[in-house]
């Protein structure tokens, strides 16, 4: 017997097919819960609407980040190219009017700006990478990269009911419905 | 998506067809328009007095080229959808094609370009070669040694031949492929055959597309400037082609739409696809045209800074600047939003802004060569080279409107004549449910 206190992470359920899971997440995104998610070996179309997901706001971050990209090159190329060392190449002025030579790393820096907002907004947002998950700790779980379709629904989502919620997860076609708890450090 | 997806019961077994009364009258004003219009404009091509002859011969010449692109994009469309083997595109396919075959009669106003008493006033080259009298060859060796070492390409017979290619290639193209499309619609055991007939046909037709928006570019535009040369500008005609085809193929999608058909074929989804489009395709237009112009200025060779030496200068400048900002900046952070792309009402906006902004790319790109080749060719008629041509605007307005009133028309026929959508695809049904 083991001695470690556990605490409850949540429900989780296995669904048989990709359309299964699809309806599942539509009946409990209208049963208004919010600390849920679904959990597929591959991406499924339509699945964030179905879940009720809200548009990100990783764009937003991007737009600004490459603008920033533009805004950096510009003023290096503008202050290299006109103010310290003016560069004079068949009698073409340095001044404003250089700023064709300028556009391809203006170019460049918006994408990689862009693109590194991307990636390191995306791994903010989603809090990756992380070490543990607790849903490790199910024995069925790691079948969501093989062939299994999951849905967990956590404890602590105010509208969590230890009846009530196992109930609804094998109403709406839930197979291998389990409470995991995780090992409380 | 909390809708149900779209299942064969909702497919109209016998097409969807557009009620030819509703638009009768559109079509019969834009018949009348185009007939009175072009009339007036073949009197101001050959008749008139040789100073608005010789204005008039640009503006028909801006006015059907910008037609033009708009057509053979319709065919690109329709080629790139069957290579690609593209499912989502299905229920707008018709829409392409419809587009596409307006190409055979939008090339037949190009008819009055094949006659030396236009070409006179356009081509300078053709003067110098027909100055030959047969011997051009050794003419040429005389009098210009660029046009002698271009002859190769640049002579009167080749011209003639590939114009007349041009104008039947992608023709047939285009007529074929929409034949196969809507001979599906009353197959009573419709199959992929055609499918793939079509995906066939389209490889290697694709290479005449190809060929027809690069050269016809070559011979109608920048033949106008016979020094002037640039690698970018097949592909740039092709961009700006591409791009607006798709903003024409949005109108008419968003029309039908409004109009109560395309009803269960069509969703947001679709609208977003070709929002996507119009939207690379608008950042591949600013590409390369910031190429050709960055590659211009870098070398700063004369033969191809000419280009930019008169549009850059005085108030075309002004034009170009506002082509710059209006073509690409503005367009390019409204078509930003994904929400805008899903709305058929505010995409039809951006689209139809994205062809005015195509009109004034054209007209960059023929008038501000006509006072100056003018004023070239006979300075005795048309006086010394001058920046702009007092009165000419007028011209232009005439042609466009002539030409873009037959466009109107061929569309609306086209439109009206066959289902909307294939509905006998056997894509139909995922293109209906598209989601992306």
């Amino acid at each position: 017997m083991s001695t470690t206190r556990k605490r409850v992470y949540g429900y989780l359920a296995e669904f048989k097919s990709a359309s299964a899971l699809y309806k599942a997440a539509e009946k409990i995104r209208d049963s208004g819960f919010r600390k849920w998610d679904c959990y597929s070996p591959y991406p499924i179309h339509g699945l964030d609407g179905a879940m009720g997901m809200k548009r990100s706001i990783l764009p937003w971050f991007v737009f600004f980040g490459g603008m920033t990209g533009t805004a950096t090159a510009f003023a290096l190329a503008y202050s290299t190219q006109v103010v310290i060392y003016p560069t004079i190449v068949q009698a073409k002025p340095a001044n404003i009017f250089t700023i064709p030579a300028f556009f391809p790393v203006m170019f460049e820096l918006t994408i990689l700006f862009s693109g590194f907002t991307v990636l390191f907004g995306l791994l903010a947002l989603t809090q990756l990478p992380r070490l543990n998950h607790p849903l490790f700790a199910s024995k069925q779980f790691h079948r969501a990269t093989d062939d299994g379709f999951f849905i967990a629904i956590e404890a602590r989502d105010p509208k969590f009911n230890p009846e009530k919620t196992r109930s609804l997860l094998a109403e709406i076609g839930g197979d291998n419905i389990e409470l995991v708890e995780e090992e409380d450090a | 998506m909390a809708h149900h997806p779209v299942t064969s019961a909702e497919i109209a077994i016998h097409g969807d067809h557009l009620d030819s009364s509703k638009v009768a009258r559109v079509k019969g004003i834009a018949f009348f328009i185009a007939l009175v219009g072009t009339a007036a404009s073949l009197y101001l091509l050959f008749l008139a007095p040789e100073k608005t002859r010789g204005s008039f011969a640009y503006s028909w010449l801006f006015a059907f080229y910008f037609f033009l692109t708009l057509s053979i994009g319709g065919c690109f469309w329709t080629l790139l959808h069957n290579v690609s083997n593209s499912g989502w595109g299905t229920s707008v396919r018709r829409t392409f094609e419809n587009l596409g075959s307006t190409y055979p009669w939008m090339f037949l106003f190009g008819i009055p370009l094949l006659f030396p008493q236009v070409q006179q006033y356009l081509y300078e080259w053709m003067n110098i070669h027909r100055a030959g009298h047969g011997n051009v060859k050794e003419h040429l060796h005389h009098v210009d040694h660029l046009l002698y070492n271009k002859y190769w390409f640049m002579n009167l017979p080749f011209w003639y031949g590939r114009v007349i290619f041009w104008g039947l290639g992608l023709s047939l193209v285009i007529i074929g492929l929409r034949k196969l499309s809507t001979a599906q619609d009353t197959d009573p055991n419709p199959g992929t055959s055609r499918l793939l007939k079509a995906r066939f046909h389209s490889t290697y037709t694709l290479i005449i597309f190809a060929l027809t928006i690069t050269f016809t570019g070559f011979d109608f535009m920048m033949g106008l400037d016979y020094k002037w040369f640039s690698t970018m500008w097949g592909v740039y005609l092709f961009a700006g082609s591409a791009l607006n085809s798709m903003a024409v193929i949005i109108l008419v999608c968003a029309w039908l739409k409004s109009a109560g058909h395309l009803k269960h074929v069509t969703s947001g989804e679709h609208f977003h696809i070709m929002g996507k489009l119009l939207f690379a395709f608008t950042v591949f237009w600013a590409y390369i045209t910031f190429s050709q112009y960055f590659l211009i200025w870098y070398a700063g060779i004369t033969e191809e800074t000419s280009y930019f030496l008169i549009r850059n200068t005085g108030n075309w400048n002004i034009a170009m600047i506002a082509l710059v900002f209006g073509h690409f900046v503005v367009p390019f952070v409204i078509l930003l939003q994904a929400w805008l792309k899903k709305n058929p009402k505010a995409l039809a906006i951006m689209a139809a802004y994205t062809l005015c902004m195509h009109v004034l790319d054209h007209y960059l790109i023929t008038i501000p060569e006509r006072g100056i080749s003018l004023g070239n060719i006979k300075p005795e008629v048309f006086g010394e080279i001058q920046v702009a041509i007092p009165g000419a605007f007028w011209g232009d307005i005439l042609a466009f409107v002539s030409i873009g009133a037959a466009f109107v028309f061929f569309l609306l026929r086209a439109i009206g004549q066959h289902s909307l959508y294939p509905n006998r695809d056997p894509r139909i049904l995922e293109s209906a449910n598209l989601s992306n």
